[in-house]
């Protein structure tokens, strides 16, 4: 039943990937589930771990064939001059939302003595959120098809990588 | 020096082959070993590594003539040694800092 169900997650990954590694993953796992201590909560944990496991690994198949990552291993320190820290972004939404508030409190200022600022708040917040969302989208569409968007600027720093590693070279 | 660094799964991977080329079941065992039981991969965490460690060309598989399909096994190549010594020097040069520090916070 558990290999049964194996056998289906695996058909989440890409056929090719699922060609050359399908029947070792299985054998491995059924070579890992023959020696599952007996107990209930080992079971558990292990079925988790796999089929989690099994879940993300698709992902990530279905990402490295989608996007053709130059980033070989997940984590990747990127050069000081191209890094854009968080902290950035959660200043951006907070100077997003006063800029938000601002605007509503002066219309409501200006001749609007409906009451309240926040009712409209949500409303325009939501409202710039998405224009900015959808902008974003356009504008990252016209890069890519452009092939300039940070997915290809990603593959020129691979040369930096190969570059790195010729100087580690004795 | 290498400036990126590796996530512990395929720095472990890597480790593993260092010492002798080995199937991916004996990989996953040398893993929780050498981790005393604390990294336990399982077998899409393993065999997303192994596949982009091959496509990268830090390791390549034992081309055998009666290894059956589902037991083939792994080794390290020159890339991958190099590349692997410097993420270890990488990690010797942190770990140095991080004991001066320690010891210059303790004085």
């Amino acid at each position: 039943m558990v290999l049964t169900v194996y056998g289906w997650l695996l058909y989440l990954y890409p056929e090719s990937y699922r060609h050359e590694f399908g029947e070792e993953m299985t054998s491995v796992f059924c070579q890992a589930r023959s020696e599952l201590p007996p107990e209930r909560a080992a079971k558990i944990r292990f079925y988790r771990r796999e089929f989690c496991g099994l879940l993300s690994g698709a992902l990530g198949a279905h990402l490295d064939r989608l996007l053709d990552p130059a980033i070989p291993f997940r984590r990747f320190s990127m050069q000081p001059q191209f890094r854009f820290p968080r902290s950035t972004l959660f200043l951006m939404l907070v100077i997003l939302a006063a800029v938000v508030l601002t605007i509503a409190k002066a219309s409501s200022i200006a001749g609007d003595t409906s009451g309240s600022v926040w009712p409209t708040f949500g409303f325009l917040l939501v409202f710039m959120l998405l224009t900015v969302c959808t902008a974003a989208a356009i504008v990252w569409g016209i890069l890519h098809s452009l092939r300039r968007s940070g997915v290809h600027r990603l593959e020129k720093m691979e040369s930096w990588m190969d570059s790195a590693e010729s100087k580690g070279k004795p | 020096m290498a400036t990126f660094a590796l996530s512990e799964p395929v720095f472990l991977v890597l480790l593993s082959l260092a010492e002798q080329p080995r199937h991916g079941y004996s990989i996953l065992k040398d893993v929780e070993s050498m981790s005393s039981g604390r990294v336990l991969l399982s077998t899409g965490t393993l065999y997303g590594a192994l596949e982009r460690l091959l496509d990268h060309g830090w390791i390549e598989r034992v081309e055998e003539d009666n290894t059956p399909r589902d037991r083939r096994t792994y080794r390290l190549t020159s890339r991958g040694r190099r590349n692997l010594q410097m993420e270890i020097d990488r990690m010797r040069q942190l770990t140095k800092v991080a004991a001066l520090r320690m010891a210059r916070k303790e004085t």
